[in-house]
């Protein structure tokens, strides 16, 4: 689509901007309105009071921290992988690269009996960490499985296109000039895939912090323990303590907002530098 | 998708696809609303329940009540039913879900849709105060007992695993809360003449301290202690019940001292009125408290409201020496605030164990 | 024989211990992450037999399940297709103010948890909310109905095709684009010929995710919807009615057969792409 040359909106501009806008708008904009206004029906103080309870508190310092350790590990995992399934073959390679996408096809629910069954205090490799007293399912560890099982493929996903549009021209010219793997790496390919992982890293922290279904049958749900923010806010629903459910919400949503602003400035400037 | 098929659409295009997609929507939306209508030889009827009474209504009340119905009036009724969590069905109905009756865990639950005018007759003076069926909260174990759990007590044992769920996430779970607490009032008020609140404050200390998991709902614990987790599992005893009738081994005791579980039902003032099925709304009211319905009831696990049917079922049934109800407790306001509310007794204890980590 | 050629042959054949380790650790992380509870799920599913999974998915309601789900997928897709691509182009190719914002909006339903997800639509469209009174005096339902079930899921999966698309239009910036508009091209050609076959890829995995997560939707259709058997409930909310039944062999089936449909699904959109789209430069 063409830029303005002088400045003023062109009318082939104008409708997709608006159009952009009208949906974000209505499916985003408008909700987050809503719940946000809803919160503060009760009164600002008592607000206030609602979101600074202790359960809630701790329930919001563990739900960031094991999103921020789950991105970490994305990061790492999820462009190994989508390198592997780019840059090699190997048998049954495109299998696998169907399989990537079908965490997000299983119901979280599913999701969560089965890292029950396979890697709880009553599965082979389950008694095996407990009896080095290591409990997976029930206790942080099995919240970060979980979140790794249902975030796995966005990394990977969005890596791999840019991977696959990528020229190996420089690379080429790099390896000929001498550079060894390790410097071409870090110095032609990571910088330009900096962007898309860090979408990805963005997306699955943003999965992170909202994921519920399967959290709630793994995680154990003991206050001050293993109880995260969305089993958090669902309790306070259930209770009828509907602006204490939504602050926390408001809160959840606003912090991570601006962490996904930081990520993309981050990938802005990953971006300018590049080029 | 218009991306793959490789024809040329155009910006045009877009706009009637989402054009037709909008108004096909809005249609299924618009004609589902138009389904109440009645038509000469049959009525629909909206249920709106909660998880656990699911196969009772599904295998032989509502198959039941239909024959009736028709034997009587000659109209066909078509039943629509949803059967989700107490509380959230609750929220539904009180939100737009169109139900014609509500059969609900707690008294509460009910007493909301009252509350804000979809109900509005008096819904307790039916007979059984509005209740439909009851329970007891027991104690389940593993087949051959190895923990060799007895009483309340067990639980509190350091070698013993507890699984209940979360009285936050789910109102139904307050019935085992609320059982620990009253358990221990009643305990103690035959040993010494007097309630004693702390002695059933270290109670259920003991036993929230040994608890595994907190799961979402009552059926979510259940399923999580049937994949082998925790020794014991607190739950209501039509779930045991139904468990055992279908097959599975599932052993428990009653205690000898717990709460009796009553579950309300009552027409939605509102949704009759607009779908124009009174009539057969409220008899189907009255055909659960008749003999047939409670002893299809007691088949499946819960605990007659009608005294005559419970005579029948003594045996199965067995009433706990000690049974108390909410009432015992102070009736569920007095418990809201005082268990759960913000400085409430289980509040403060879960809140010391996490200090205690 | 260029010596030069020769050693960039040998370089690029040969492979690095340090490849090897990498393959196999991520196919070992795959191997415990995903391989194992499918096939979990597999044994699962038939722990019971087959004649427990044959009554579980031919009944009325779970093929109606079924058939919701494919109807509220296939919706979701083709607006979140349209709207993803329109936004990702209005992002990574216009500049005003407030596009920093627009695009950090992007990513946050999915911090959202779903119950607060379906809790916000009922506010709002529920028969007492913002925009819901308005429907509900014609008579139309939003929520606890088809309309409502499809905008959770829409919001659920809005972010996808956008954020696959955006990093390949900012990598492979406006150029080509402006050159083909110099040498003549319309709007429309130069989006068909330049832009689409560049983001091919990119909208290839953004619909792929789009579908997998329509198909998998869990928490939000179930507040929005009720649950309504045989009305209102999709594949993932029967499966959860199943678990609630203690009919675990009927849960993993419907679960498996949903895993196998996303298989054989986006396998067939890659095919396609691959046939009729012509490889990558």
């Amino acid at each position: 689509m063409k830029n303005s040359q002088n400045g003023t909106l062109t009318s082939v501009e104008i409708v997709p901007r608006c159009l952009s806008f009208f949906y974000i708008g209505l499916l985003i904009v408008l909700p987050l309105i809503a719940i946000t206004a809803k919160a503060f029906q009760g009164g600002l103080r008592n607000l206030f009071h609602q979101i600074t309870l202790p359960e809630g508190i701790y329930s919001l310092k563990l739900t960031f921290f094991l999103a921020i350790i789950l991105m970490f590990i994305n990061i790492i995992t999820g462009t190994a992988t989508a390198w592997v399934l780019v840059r090699y073959n190997f048998p049954l390679k495109n299998i696998m690269n169907s399989l990537i996408d079908i965490p997000f096809a299983i119901p979280t629910v599913v999701t969560g009996i089965m890292l029950v069954v396979l890697y709880g205090p009553n599965s082979v490799i389950g008694s095996i960490f407990e009896n080095h007293g290591l409990e997976i399912i029930f206790n942080k560890p099995g919240i970060i499985l979980a979140l790794l099982f249902v975030t796995f493929p966005f990394v990977v996903r969005s890596v791999q296109p840019v991977l696959m549009e990528m020229d190996k021209d420089m690379e080429e010219a790099a390896q000929t000039l001498g550079a060894s793997r390790i410097s071409i790496f870090f110095r032609v390919i990571l910088p330009t895939l900096l962007p898309s992982i860090l979408t990805g890293a963005a997306l699955s922290f943003s999965r992170a912090l909202g994921e519920f279904g399967s959290i709630v049958i793994v995680a154990g749900n003991i206050p001050f323990k293993t109880q995260v923010a969305s089993v958090y806010i669902y309790g306070e629903i259930e209770s009828a303590n509907i602006q204490g459910a939504l602050g926390t919400a408001v809160v959840l949503l606003f912090s991570s907002f601006i962490v996904l602003v930081f990520l993309n400035l981050l990938q802005r400037w990953s971006h300018k530098h590049e080029s | 998708m218009f991306d793959f098929k490789g024809n040329c659409v155009g910006g045009k295009m877009k706009k009637v696809i989402f054009c037709f997609l909008t108004a096909f929507l809005l249609f299924q939306g618009c004609s589902s609303g138009n389904k109440k209508r009645l038509s000469a030889g049959s009525v629909t009827l909206t249920l709106g329940a909660y998880t656990v009474p699911k196969e009772a209504y599904q295998k032989e009340i509502i198959p039941a009540f239909q024959k009736m119905w028709k034997e009587r009036t000659g109209q066909t009724v078509k039943f629509e039913e949803s059967y989700i969590a107490s509380g959230a069905q609750s929220r539904a109905i009180s939100s737009g879900f169109e139900a014609d009756i509500a059969a609900l865990s707690l008294e509460q639950d009910v007493s909301r849709l009252q509350q804000e005018g979809l109900i509005t007759h008096d819904w307790k003076n039916r007979t059984n105060n509005g209740f439909v069926t009851r329970s007891i909260v027991i104690i389940a174990f593993r087949p051959g007992n190895p923990k060799n759990i007895k009483e309340w007590k067990d639980l509190t044992r350091e070698d013993v695993d507890v699984i209940y769920p979360s009285p936050k996430t789910s109102g139904g779970a307050m019935w085992d809360v609320n059982a620990i607490y009253g358990a221990g009032l009643k305990v103690s008020e035959v040993e010494t003449g007097k309630q004693d609140p702390f002695q059933a404050r270290q109670l259920l200390k003991g036993i929230q301290r040994r608890v595994k998991t907190m799961d979402k709902s009552g059926r979510a614990s259940v399923t999580t202690f049937e994949n082998g987790i925790g020794d014991v599992l607190l739950t209501y005893e039509n779930e045991a019940l139904l468990r055992q009738k279908n097959g599975r081994d599932f052993p428990f005791l009653i205690p000898e001292a717990t709460i009796l579980i009553e579950n309300p039902i009552a027409i939605v003032d509102q949704n009759v009125d607009k779908h124009g099925n009174r009539e057969a709304a409220n008899a189907f009211v009255d055909f659960v408290l008749t003999r047939e319905a409670q002893r299809s009831f007691a088949r499946y696990g819960f605990r007659p409201v009608n005294e005559e049917i419970a005579e029948e079922f003594t045996k199965e049934y067995p009433k706990p020496r000690l049974l108390f109800d909410i009432s015992y407790l102070g009736g569920w306001e007095r418990v809201y605030t005082e268990l759960y509310g913000e400085d409430g007794i289980w509040t403060q204890i879960v809140r010391e164990l996490g200090d205690e980590k | 024989m260029n010596p030069e050629l020769n050693r960039v042959e040998l370089i690029r054949n040969r492979r690095h211990i340090g490849e090897w380790v990498t393959l196999s650790l991520v196919l070992l992380w795959f191997f415990i992450l995903i391989l194992i509870p499918i096939f979990g799920i597999i044994r699962e599913t038939f722990s019971q037999g087959l004649d427990a999974v044959k009554t579980s998915l031919a009944t009325p309601a779970s093929l109606h399940a079924f058939w919701l789900t494919i109807l509220l997928t296939t919706s979701a897709v083709i607006l979140n297709t349209l709207f993803g691509t329109i936004l990702a182009i209005v992002l990574a190719r216009q500049n005003f103010k407030g596009k920093l914002i627009l695009e950090s909006l992007l990513d946050l339903p999915f911090a959202v948890s779903p119950v607060v997800a379906g809790f916000m639509l009922i506010i709002l469209f529920g028969s007492t909310g913002w925009i819901g009174s308005w429907f509900s005096s014609m008579n139309i339902k939003i929520i606890y109905a088809l309309p409502g079930m499809l905008i959770a899921t829409l919001f659920v999966t809005f972010p996808f095709v956008a954020r696959e698309i955006l990093p390949v239009l900012r990598e492979f910036g406006p150029e080509q684009e402006e050159a083909a508009s110099t040498l003549g091209a319309s709007q429309w050609q130069t989006f068909w010929r330049i832009t689409l076959p560049t983001i091919k890829w990119g909208l290839v995995y953004g619909v792929t995710l789009t579908i997998a997560r329509s198909i998998g939707e869990f928490g939000a259709v179930l507040v929005v919807s009720g649950s309504i058997i045989n009305k209102t409930q999709t594949a993932t909310l029967r499966i959860h009615d199943q678990f609630s039944d203690f009919n675990y062999a009927g849960a993993f089936s419907a679960a498996l057969i949903l895993i196998v449909a996303s298989f054989l699904l986006l396998n067939f959109i890659k095919h396609i792409y691959k046939t009729k789209g012509g490889n990558t430069s």
